[in-house]
């Protein structure tokens, strides 16, 4: 079986590990968050006729006291990019994070969330950035870790482009 | 110079006249005069440069001389820094390509290398095997016996819970850069986790480990414990091994894993240099990585602890029963060699050859009818039967104790009698019957083996009966008081006894046609005249006559006589010699009938 290594990235409490809680296998406690600042998951997805396993590497969202470790994203194929719409910092924090690695690793396929989209109404950030994003050639999908909407969508997705790279 | 001043004239002229075409020819001549030579030079250096074999053979004959000399200046670090790395990419491709090259040159340490390891397995399976040794029997022993006995527990639990130096139970093969598992091993009933994730959290853990300390360079995190369970991590260019297991490994298993990665890392190089996430290329690695899930217990050490111990008990065994063989097959040898000298000296039985053949003792040889069998004696002595075959062909023998068996048989002498041999002579002693007397004297040397009959000592048993008889009758006293012929009171008894031997004295006599004459001699003491006494004397021996002929022993066979002092029985010296001497005593004659 092919397994890729998936970080997921963003600001403190934008929902990733809400999205890792419901939708993945998982075996550690979340108290390593707060421990190492990682928590190793895994989830099963079916792309192209195989199977991939996505061994997803959850690190603690970045604020302004704690920086990630940039020895976590080591090795990694690909990367889910969370924001929460309902916080604007959290779009501006994901983009800038973007660039540190991007910088840092060079171009790795990454897919950008949106997440609570079931909060549409409360977002704090442009209705339309999702276009304007995916203008720019990004993978933009909106979620919400509550309803489960996209967030499996987006786990093949971004197997997809890991597997096409 | 006459033509230089000639040339210089135009030059000094050229400041106040316009140059001509004859004049520009001139001054490039100049020119050229003066300076080609440097032009010339310049070119070859440009041409040099330009020149790049040219610039590596210059700069090969002093590239040795330049590295000495920044050696020598103190700051090798910054060259070691700058070569390291196409050193290292060119050793890594040597290595590849051709690592018998590198194998070649490592060939003179690795020798000792490989017996300094050896020596030190050999010295911790040693350690080990005493300690085994030494819990056998020991007070650990004895408490874990205790400690059984206590929790319920069988001792074999407690023993390999106590003796258990460690069990690895699971080994991962960890992808380095991506912490992707590769290939993941379980000791039997072991439950595992996912090894996807705890491959992914053990890399996350060592990277947090590294980037939390800030270590440098290749310092990485390679031991995890929680109380007896612990991981050991070894880390490679391109994987990582971590063995999970309980208990305390020795330095040796770390080297084991060293072992087992570096093999992995070369023969998997093309497939860690091409990894992408597919883990198929690796299926092939569990062969490498099973000899890593080691168990080693105390008690059970490894196999070759166990050998020492194993070897000396069957070698102790062996040696038992080799000895033991040895001890049995001397004693039989023995046994047999006293059995025969004791067949050999046996009365009756003649050995001529003894030979064993097949297991078998043949013996060979005479045996007289009477003589012992062989085979009871072989029992007796402990040896069995059936593993003799006696060939003995009957004989008379001539050997004492057999003639006197033969002569027993035959003969057949009552108990009163005893038979010896000595030298072909018979002798007979004791006491028997007339007629087996004279079937003796007729038949003894018709035995074979006797050569004369001693018979000297051998009694007729009548006439001895009737000696004892005679002699029982004459040794009877019957006391008279003092000058009475009456018998002194109470001694009925002595005449019943006299009545009864007389009696049979005569009916033995009869029947050996002897006669017999009892004489009753009356006694005085020496009270008194020789003429009272005299009569006395006769009257007693009367008395005891009469008295005896009354209780009806025939009359023919007494002759009352008194002797009165003249044969005392005592002297008259003293009461109790007179006493003696008052009495009547018996004489006793036995002789043929006269025809």
């Amino acid at each position: 079986m092919i397994q890729k290594k998936i970080c997921m990235l963003g600001s403190f409490s934008v929902g990733k590990t809400s999205m890792v809680r419901r939708f993945v296998e998982s075996i550690f406690s979340e108290k390593y968050h707060t421990t190492i600042g990682v928590k190793v998951d895994k989830k099963v997805v079916h792309v192209n006729d195989e199977d991939v396993s996505l061994i997803l590497w959850d690190i603690y969202g970045e604020d302004a006291f704690q920086k990630i470790l940039m020895s976590y994203l080591r090795g990694m194929s690909g990367y889910l990019l969370v924001v929460d719409g309902t916080r604007r910092a959290t779009y501006d924090a994901a983009l800038a994070l973007n660039d540190k690695v991007t910088q840092a690793m060079g171009n790795i396929p990454f897919v950008l969330l949106l997440n609570k989209c079931d909060l549409v109404q409360q977002w704090e950030i442009e209705a339309d950035t999702d276009k304007t994003l995916a203008a720019r050639g990004w993978q933009v999908l909106r979620t919400s870790a509550k309803t489960g909407e996209n967030v499996e969508q987006a786990f093949s997705q971004l197997a997809q482009a890991t597997l096409v790279k | 110079m006459a033509e230089q001043a000639q040339r210089r004239a135009p030059q000094g002229q050229s400041q106040q006249d316009p140059p001509n075409e004859n004049d520009n020819h001139a001054f490039e001549e100049l020119r050229h005069l003066i300076i080609a030579p440097e032009q010339e030079e310049i070119a070859d250096i440009q041409h040099r440069l330009e020149d790049w074999q040219r610039r590596a053979q210059d700069l090969s004959s002093v590239v040795a001389e330049a590295i000495k000399l920044r050696r020598e200046q103190g700051d090798d670090r910054a060259l070691a820094d700058a070569l390291a790395p196409t050193i290292e990419e060119t050793l890594r491709d040597s290595v590849r390509k051709h690592p018998h090259v590198l194998a070649d040159a490592l060939f003179p340490v690795m020798g000792p290398a490989i017996r300094k390891s050896i020596t030190e397995t050999l010295r911790s399976m040693l350690e080990s095997f005493n300690e085994a040794l030494e819990h056998s029997l020991s007070w650990r022993g004895i408490k874990w016996r205790i400690e059984a006995l206590r929790t319920g527990r069988s001792f074999t639990e407690i023993a390999l819970l106590h003796s258990l130096v460690y069990r690895v139970e699971q080994v991962f093969l960890i992808h380095h850069e991506t912490g992707l598992v590769l290939n993941h091993l379980t000791a039997p009933a072991v439950a595992a986790q996912d090894p996807a994730m705890v491959a992914g959290m053990l890399t996350a853990i060592q990277q947090f480990a590294q980037g939390g300390f800030n270590t440098q360079g290749d310092e990485a995190l390679d031991n995890l414990g929680l109380g007896e369970f612990r991981i050991w991590i070894e880390a490679g260019p391109h994987a990582v091994i971590a063995a999970a297991f309980r208990g305390h490994a020795p330095e040796d298993y770390r080297l084991h894993m060293r072992e087992v990665l570096e093999g992995i890392e070369q023969h998997y190089a093309t497939a860690f240099d091409n990894f992408k996430g597919d883990t198929d290329p690796f299926r092939g690695v569990e062969d490498r990585l099973a000899p890593l899930l080691e168990e080693r217990s105390r008690e059970a050490e490894d196999p070759g602890k166990r050998k020492p111990r194993m070897l000396i008990t069957v070698s102790a065994i062996f040696l038992a029963a080799i000895v033991g063989w040895t001890i049995y097959v001397s004693y039989r040898v023995h046994q047999w060699t006293q059995f025969e000298l004791a067949l050999r000296q046996q009365s009756g039985i003649v050995v001529t050859s003894v030979a064993k053949e097949g297991g078998r003792y043949h013996v060979r040889g005479f045996r007289d009818p009477l003589a012992p069998d062989p085979k009871a004696l072989l029992t007796k002595l402990g040896l069995t039967p059936e593993n003799a075959d006696f060939q003995l062909a009957p004989f008379y023998s001539m050997d004492d104790g057999i003639v006197l068996k033969r002569i027993k048989v035959l003969l057949k002498p009552p108990a009163s009698v005893t038979l010896s041999m000595k030298d072909g002579v018979l002798v007979a002693e004791g006491a028997a019957s007339p007629q087996w007397i004279a079937r003796l004297r007729d038949r003894a040397t018709w035995v074979a083996g006797v050569r004369e009959l001693d018979d000297s000592k051998l009694q007729d048993a009548n006439i001895l009966a009737l000696k004892g008889a005679k002699s029982s009758v004459e040794s009877i006293v019957f006391l008279f008081p003092l000058g009475i012929a009456t018998l002194e009171p109470g001694q009925d008894q002595k005449l019943a006894l006299a009545q009864k031997n007389i009696q049979e004295i005569v009916a033995q006599a009869t029947a050996l046609s002897e006669t017999v004459q009892v004489e009753v001699v009356g006694h005085t003491d020496n009270t008194g005249v020789e003429a009272t006494n005299l009569p006395l004397s006769k009257q007693r021996a009367d008395q005891i006559t009469k008295a005896l002929i009354l209780a009806g022993v025939k009359t023919s066979s007494f002759r009352p006589r008194g002797v009165g002092t003249l044969q005392p029985l005592r002297t008259d010296d003293t009461d109790e010699g007179r006493q003696l001497n008052r009495s009547v005593t018996f004489q006793v004659d036995i002789s043929p009938v006269t025809p």
